[in-house]
């Protein structure tokens, strides 16, 4: 199997480059065959890597120790499943998932387009491609998953424990699919600029493109999330590391960018603006992949450091001038259609919102950065930690939750006093009575008042425009679901946009809830002794042991009490790994969650005593599973958006909206 | 006309302005220097009560577990060792040879008080010497 991987990847960089060669050639010289053959070939090569890392699973999952990558990754106590997602545990593997994942996007385009807007198309395949024989070179002269050993191994040194987990499986490959995912809109995007044809195609693509991988990265980033927070212990989900934030900026840039697009399609304009976007945005992706990569910047997560750094740098320096280069040539043909009339208008809360959302990418990047930059300039390492994180974002945040609710419903060009009224008084009605609300209750935190203000009024203007979008329908003699779901499903862009908006408020009433109403306790119990947390009461019944073939494990026993009403068992434990070849982590904690949508009760057994008492460390999380809830709302936002339409005659109607004659010399007096 | 584009331009630089105030702001009252024990240990006088963030590795057989949690262990460069005490959570892969970070106070009682503790795996991962432990005690 090890040479069938060998010579699959090295035929995979062979066939690119030719794809690279003829589809460039086949449209200069406009033979046709040639792009023909490239498309092919575009396909062989997704093919050859489809090959590859079946034979790569293949290996791990029958344990071959002669495999420098097998030997690193697995054990033979490893689960078969997990023997499986060790094709990405590693370096070497997930560049080999990168490869393939951009070989099976690049496969779907040619087979979607290829019989469509022929002078585009071969250079969208050809920057795919350029893309592809990088990484592929990479794996296959230098981090090759298929290096062998010059002996083998008995054993092998086994995946880290607290890798061993469910989310930890699919949230790599969720991202992965999303950070790849962002190579097809900047594909189309250079397309554009290599053949010239900067019209409304390569923005149709790319918006489609932008938001697949735009929803990936985002689902991906709440695995994430989800998956630091039942492993890892210290009861968050976010920490502002470098890994994180490799993924949320080039996040941040496509959100800017899957907005700013519908200002393109809409009324021609921003063309230079989403140009450049979707090149930050595809940088911020490689960058992202860098520093995770080449491990530049010191994170607590660390995956894996190798040498392929100057490499990478090699690679985004030639994409940034490259691209940019191109940009420059052609910017006289980005000549926009229309102009801005009011700063009331939809037009200007779209502008406003691409520049929050590049402020933020920006803020974030900076504070990545920040280390490496501070010590060029100053000599000394300098850090930016949470705080600065926070501090920066979360008014970015709050102004964009407001612009949330402000975009979908204020009038285009100009609003009137009118339309501003008729469209917002009763969601600004309804944060205001929320503020009421919360007050009465007793909510003194101020962040924490704008922002459920501000998502009360974003939902508030969501389902007015449901609701006026059903009743229109209903007049017409719909029953009140038959309007609804045809309501959705004639206007899925539209509608499954305002879904996603959902989602997103919901998302944010999960995080301000559990970053400002923490309750936070650690006591050192004896066997039948009590601790009291906010209304709950955890009485402590003793330990207990127990051995499993992986690891010896010390159980907690505690009982909760909700207002002396006995209402669960929780069990916490520490474990301690049998397996010497996980001796980087010996020791686990295993967090006991007790989840709820009011509340989850975060429970971790931070040590026990040879006289058998425990220290527990006891958190009150409010309202983290609306977090976890907000992203399936999003994803299903998501889908409708971009479910394709059935209705061919319907989809996609380009109405612009030009100044008239009339406005033009109203404007020029 | 003219009003309108000036709008605008308000409009944005008023944008440009407070995310640029947001990040100045951020960095100046968060920012803190990354050391090593040695760089630490050159600043003496100087850094006392001041936050830093500090690495080294964990002398094996300093680390001392109270019951109720707190924690105290020595870090070393190799050269220099700094005693750190400590409170909170523990990470898991927190033992003795381990790149320990920390983040607090250097006090004047020559004791750094660490209100953030970090772990990170030794920069071993990637490499095969385990393989051949297993090698020499398979034959």
């Amino acid at each position: 199997m090890v040479e069938t991987g060998n010579i699959s990847i090295f035929l995979a960089l062979i066939i690119s480059i030719y794809v690279l060669v003829a589809s460039i050639y086949g449209v200069r010289t406009r033979k046709w065959d040639f792009v023909r053959s490239a498309e092919n070939g575009a396909i062989a090569v997704c093919f050859l890597l489809i090959i590859a890392t079946i034979a790569l699973v293949h290996s791990l999952i029958n344990l071959d120790f002669s495999l420098k990558y097998v030997a690193l990754n697995t054990s033979t106590d490893l689960a078969t499943i997990y023997r499986f997602t060790s094709l990405w545990a590693g370096q070497a593997g997930s560049l080999l998932l990168w490869c393939l994942v951009l070989s099976v996007y690049t496969a779907i385009v040619v087979l979607q387009s290829r019989n469509k807007d022929r002078q585009l198309m071969p250079y969208v395949l050809a920057t795919l491609t350029t893309v592809s024989i990088f990484f592929i070179f990479v794996i296959t002269f230098i981090e090759s998953p298929f290096e062998k050993l010059s002996f083998i191994p008995k054993e092998g040194r086994g995946l880290n424990p607290i890798l061993q987990n469910a989310y930890m499986a699919i949230h790599p490959l969720t991202l992965y699919v999303g950070y790849v995912g962002v190579t097809v809109p900047f594909a189309f995007g250079m397309g554009a600029l290599l053949s010239g044809k900067l019209g409304d195609e390569w923005i149709r693509y790319s918006r489609k493109w932008a938001l697949i991988a735009w929803t990936f990265l985002g689902i991906g980033l709440l695995l994430g999330a989800r998956w630091a927070y039942l492993e890892l212990g210290w009861g968050g989900y976010w920490a502002w590391d470098p890994v994180e934030n490799a993924a949320f900026m080039p996040w941040l840039a496509a959100t800017a960018f899957i907005h700013s697009v519908m200002i393109q399609e809409k009324k021609g304009m921003l063309k230079k603006w989403n140009m450049s976007l979707i090149i930050i945005t595809f940088f911020l992706a490689i960058f992202g992949t860098f520093i995770t990569r080449s491990g530049i910047i010191s994170s607590v997560h660390s995956f894996a450091q190798s040498d392929i750094g100057p490499l990478f740098l090699g690679f985004i320096a030639f994409i940034l001038l490259f691209s940019f280069g191109m940009f420059l040539y052609r910017m006289n043909d980005l000549e926009t259609e229309n102009s801005f009339d009011s700063i009331l208008s939809r037009e200007s809360a779209f502008i406003f919102n691409n520049l929050l959302f590049l402020g933020a990418a920006f803020a974030v990047f900076l504070g990545t950065i920040f280390p490496i930059l501070s010590e060029a300039v100053t000599g000394s390492k300098i850090l930016v930690g949470s705080p600065y994180f926070n501090r920066v974002n979360v008014p970015i945040a709050l102004v964009l939750i407001f612009l949330m609710g402000v975009g979908p419903l204020i009038s285009w060009r100009k609003a009137s006093f009118k339309n501003l009224v008729k469209n917002f008084l009763y969601p600004i009605l309804l944060g205001i009575l929320t503020v009421i609300v919360l007050l009465a209750f007793g909510m003194k935190d101020v962040k924490a008042l704008i922002a459920f203000a501000l998502c009360a009024f974003v939902t508030g203007t969501v389902f007015t425009e449901f609701f006026r979008g059903t009743r229109v329908r209903m007049k017409r003699g719909e029953n009140f679901l038959m309007a609804f779901m045809r309501l959705v499903s004639r206007n899925k862009r539209r509608y499954g946009g305002y879904i996603v908006h959902i989602g997103v408020v919901l998302i944010v009433i999960g995080v301000t809830a559990s970053s400002v109403f923490v309750t936070e306790k650690q006591v050192t119990l004896n066997k039948g002794e009590s601790m009291e947390l906010r209304g709950y009461s955890l009485r402590f019944d003793g330990l207990e042991q127990y051995t499993t073939d992986a690891k010896n494990a010390t159980v907690a026993n505690l009982t909760l009490f909700e207002d002396g009403r006995e209402i669960d068992t929780i069990k916490p434990e520490k474990n301690i790994y049998k397996y010497e070849g996980n001796r980087e982590i010996n020791q686990e904690t295993e967090v006991a969650l007790r989840s709820t949508f009011k509340d989850d009760l975060y429970i971790i057994l931070s040590s026990f005593n040879p006289d058998g008492s425990a220290t527990i460390r006891a958190m009150i999380n409010p309202m983290v599973n609306w977090i976890w809830a907000g992203g399936l709302v999003l994803l299903l936002g998501a889908i409708i958006t971009v479910w394709p339409s059935g209705r061919k005659s319907r989809q996609e109607a380009f109405v612009r909206y030009t100044v008239s004659e009339e406005d033009t010399t109203v404007k020029a007096s | 006309m003219l009003k309108g584009k000036l709008k605008f331009v308000i409009a944005i630089a008023v944008i440009a302005l407070t995310v640029s105030y947001l990040v100045y702001g951020g960095v100046k009252d968060t920012m803190v220097y990354y050391l090593t024990v040695e760089e630490l240990m050159a600043q003496v006088p100087t850094v006392y009560d001041t936050k830093v963030r500090v690495s080294g590795t964990v002398v094996p057989g300093t680390i001392i577990k109270d019951t109720d949690g707190a924690l105290e262990f020595k870090i070393t460069d190799g050269v220099q060792t700094v005693d750190v005490a400590y409170e909170g959570i523990v990470p898991d892969i927190f033992a003795d040879d381990v790149e320990a970070v920390v983040e607090g106070v250097y006090a004047k009682n020559d004791v750094f008080e660490a209100d953030t503790l970090l772990a990170k795996c030794p920069t071993k991962y990637e490499s095969t010497d385990s393989l051949y432990d297993e090698k020499e005690s398979s034959y």
